[in-house]
């Protein structure tokens, strides 16, 4: 009796527990099936055009909008979300418009299960381009052009910027968002009152920056100062160098099939770069700590011995947000920059650079407007005075950047030869913020050879 | 005699071994309270353990070698040749250290042991995690205005919003539950039981896509209602297991003796159930109250961070700003959002002592 009892139990409980993994398995298949657009790129076609007096955005300036909200979704969390708020203030008290702004360091991830939720907000800002293209291929991101003519974004954006913006949509290319913050990443960092007393001067050539550096080592300094520790990021920094070093020793061709995948890690090309940047990586005399305290060394901290009472290194390579991690109480006197030399002259000094693409997921006039008006240098306005961001669109004034070395950088990306997006972040992610990041931490930290690293990377792709 | 003297011993034994266990338990946690008053460039250059006294190398002398020493060639102090691999290092002779002060200068240190002590404590991770950081933005007319973020405060009546709800809800209806599985006789009863235990073995991640597609149909998302509802599903399956062993175990009798006088279910539940499960309850609302306080998934999909709703958990993940830069003010922040559990278990932790069902019913 008990026996039987007890088989009853048991086959009740394998039924259910079969019951629960039905349930799940359901879960996840009404995931991938219920991935109907949330809007139809092609429907809100009707504008088209952007004369002053239609557009959404004079709409907007009339008060046609007031009281409206928009919501929107990013990775900027505190003093940048603060910024942020602060450069769009004006607009939303002109247009009664409410940006409802939410910033989570956990954009990448949450994103996803949002807009899969149903739950969309109506702006998302990515700062990879990548994991945006996964949802403008889905259908789910709303063409920029079906409301901003070719005319207007031609006159706000270079044609690079336009070109990064275009991705594959469900039935053709689409602008999938608009530029907003940018960031230089080409830059190299010194102490400009210590550089000028010592005497040296600002290298042209690679030739001269590894003079520069030799020069640094005898005089007894470490001359750089590398960290890429990033706590699960650990190893972007160490992409960015790659991707510096790739721009100048092939051509723009082959780093954009080196991004898509075609030109895989293992080629010779590939190789040749990270071997340029081990000429300065690994050698004990030019590196701050050495090649060991690299991978231990935070990517923000690794700038501090620049400004130290005597300097323990010279010069660091770090895009122009860097400046937020500036020891405090340094001024625009104290440091300087100069672009990452030009190794093979033929492909001359290019910027690699990195930014914000936000992308519109739902379609509503009021929604129109605002994108519209982050396609202009206004929206930006407090933040570039405030420091710390470069402007894609070209209405901004360089008047607005606070000091001279912001001022440059925006001039650097608008007047070198080739600009690429930091390639890391448009490779898919198991790539650009996986096997990439790891491989060349591994190597950098000695436990792999740079073959075995190269070969590690590339199998991201296969994921 | 000697028995009971064994007994002592082994006694002895094991309240050492406890000692050493908590006292590795909490090191990290008192490394945390230290750092959280040293200032930021402090803790990257030395641990926190040096409050503790201890033997460092002190410069008692500089030693100015000729400019043009070549570093890569050998290298001559006081009468005795080095390497610069050597002076990076450090020599150490006769309790005396010669190592690099400057080598664009030349300059080497003559160091030796002394006892020291860090003192340098600050409280400025704490004024900033609860009063906010300041930030000063240009604005468009050229002034610079400083603007005052909004600190921990908000947060944490927040969470509090969140959190007791969230406790008390989903214990209330599980105790009920409980109750009908252990005393209850309806059909259909050992099924339902172990639907509940199979959810147990549901991860909660499953769900968020689907509930957070209903939650929008419904428009849920964003709100404390949905939250405590998120938080009251996904913490049933377990209260309900954990109240059932404990209301099983009470003594059949006492409610067969109740039942004799009369007692309806509601007043067997009132009157006895609760007053003696008091202790489990105390403790699932332990693990609940903590579960809902420390947690980041839950709130970041069906919650999201706009302040108004935000909870602590992920206004301190956001406090450290969009690139880390700010890593320091999560030591201060931990052991701000720290105090609330502990008030609560220190309220509640007798219960776990004091048990009511002692002596009621013999052997």
């Amino acid at each position: 009796m008990s026996t039987r009892k007890t088989k009853k139990a048991m086959t009740t409980f394998i039924l259910m527990l079969v019951l629960a993994m039905a349930i799940t398995a359901c879960g996840g298949k009404s995931n991938n099936n219920k991935n109907e657009p949330t809007a139809n790129p092609g429907k809100g076609n009707e504008g088209g055009t952007n004369n002053s007096s239609d557009s959404a955005l004079a709409k907007a300036m009339n008060g046609d909008f007031k009281g409206k909200k928009v919501t929107m979704f990013g990775p900027f969390t505190d003093a940048d979300e603060v910024k942020f708020n602060e450069s769009i203030k004006a607009f939303e008290e002109k247009t009664g418009i409410d940006i409802a702004y939410e910033g989570s360091k956990e954009f990448e991830a949450t994103i996803s299960v949002r807009v899969n939720g149903n739950n969309a907000p109506d702006i998302a800002d990515f700062p990879q381009p990548g994991l945006l293209s996964g949802f403008a291929k889905a259908g789910k991101v709303i063409d920029i052009k079906s409301f901003l003519s070719d005319d207007y974004l031609n006159k706000q954006y270079n044609a690079s910027w336009l070109d990064m913006g275009t991705m594959p949509g469900a039935g053709g290319d689409i602008m999938a968002g608009v530029w907003a913050r940018s960031s230089v990443k080409s830059l190299v960092w010194y102490n400009k009152k210590a550089f000028a007393e010592a005497g040296y001067t600002v290298p042209k050539t690679w030739a001269e920056l590894m003079k520069l550096t030799d020069d640094i080592a005898k005089d007894g300094d470490p001359a750089w100062s590398i960290g890429i520790e990033s706590g699960t990021a650990t190893g972007w920094p160490a992409t960015d160098w790659m991707e510096d070093i790739m721009l100048r020793t092939t051509t723009p061709e082959n780093y954009d099939k080196w991004v898509s995948g075609e030109l895989p890690f293992t080629d010779p090309v590939v190789k040749n770069a990270a071997e340029k940047m081990a000429e300065i990586w690994f050698n004990a005399d030019y590196v701050y700590g050495g090649r060991k305290s690299i991978a231990t060394t935070s990517f923000g901290d690794a700038v501090k011995p620049l400004f130290d009472n005597p300097p323990k290194a010279w010069l660091h390579r770090q895009a122009g947000f860097i400046t937020s991690f500036f020891p405090e109480g340094l001024t625009a006197d104290d440091y300087d920059w100069f672009p990452f030399p030009s190794i093979d002259e033929k492909y001359g000094t290019p910027a690699l650079i990195s930014g914000d693409i936000y992308a519109m997921f739902n379609d509503r006039p009021e929604v129109r407007a605002v994108m519209e008006f982050f396609t202009t240098g206004d929206s930006l306005k407090t933040w570039i005075q405030t420091g710390g961001v470069t402007a894609p669109m070209n209405d901004a004034d360089p008047s607005w950047y606070p000091n001279d070395q912001e001022r440059r950088m925006a001039e650097f990306v608008k007047t070198a030869d080739t600009i690429r997006f930091d390639g890391s972040d448009l490779m898919p992610g198991a790539v650009g913020a996986g096997t990439f990041w790891k491989g060349m931490t591994d190597w950098v930290s000695g436990t792999v050879d740079l073959d075995t690293a190269l070969k590690e990377i590339q199998t991201g792709w296969k994921k | 005699m000697s028995r009971q003297k064994k007994i002592r011993k082994s006694k002895w034994l094991v309240n050492i071994v406890l000692a050493v266990i908590c006292l590795i338990w909490t090191i990290p946690t008192l490394g945390l309270l230290v750092s959280s008053f040293r200032p930021a460039a402090d803790i990257l250059s030395t641990g926190w353990w040096n409050i503790l006294p201890h033997r460092e190398w002190k410069t008692t002398e500089q030693i100015q070698l000729p400019k043009e020493t070549d570093l890569k060639g050998s290298i001559v102090v006081n009468g005795v040749t080095f390497t610069d691999d050597q002076l990076r290092e450090g020599v150490v002779a006769d309790g005396e250290r010669l190592i690099w002060e400057n080598r664009r200068a030349r300059l080497v240190m003559v160091q030796e042991k002394e006892w020291t002590i860090i003192s340098n404590f600050t409280t400025q991770n704490y004024e900033t995690v609860l009063g906010g950081k300041t930030y000063s933005i240009t604005m468009p007319d050229g002034t610079t205005k400083t603007e005052k973020g909004s600190g921990m405060s908000r947060s944490f009546w927040n969470t509090i919003a969140v959190t007791i709800p969230a406790t008390v809800i989903p214990i209330f209806i599980a105790s009920f539950a409980a109750y009908a599985f252990a005393w209850l006789r309806f059909p259909g009863r050992k099924t339902l039981f172990v639907i509940v235990i199979a959810l147990l073995v549901v991860p909660l991640q499953v769900a968020l896509i689907p509930i957070l597609r209903d939650y929008t149909s419904l428009g849920l998302n964003g709100t404390y209602f949905g939250i405590w509802l998120a938080h009251t599903a996904f913490g049933l399956p377990l209260i309900t297991y954990f109240m059932y062993t404990s209301i099983s175990q009470l003594p059949k009798d006492l409610f067969e003796s109740a039942f004799m006088d009369g007692a309806t279910n509601f007043t067997i539940f009132s009157k006895l159930i609760l007053p003696l499960s008091v202790p489990a309850l105390a403790s699932i609302s332990i693990f609940q109250f903590l579960w809902v306080w420390n947690d980041y998934l839950v709130s970041l999909i069906f919650l999201g961070s706009q302040p108004e709703v935000q909870v602590l958990s992920m206004n301190i993940a956001n406090m450290v700003g969009s690139r880390g830069n700010d890593w320091h003010l999560l030591t201060a922040a931990a052991f701000v959002s720290m105090l609330m559990p502990l008030a609560v278990f220190f309220a509640l932790q007798k219960y776990f002592v004091r048990g009511m069902l002692g002596g009621s019913v013999k052997g």
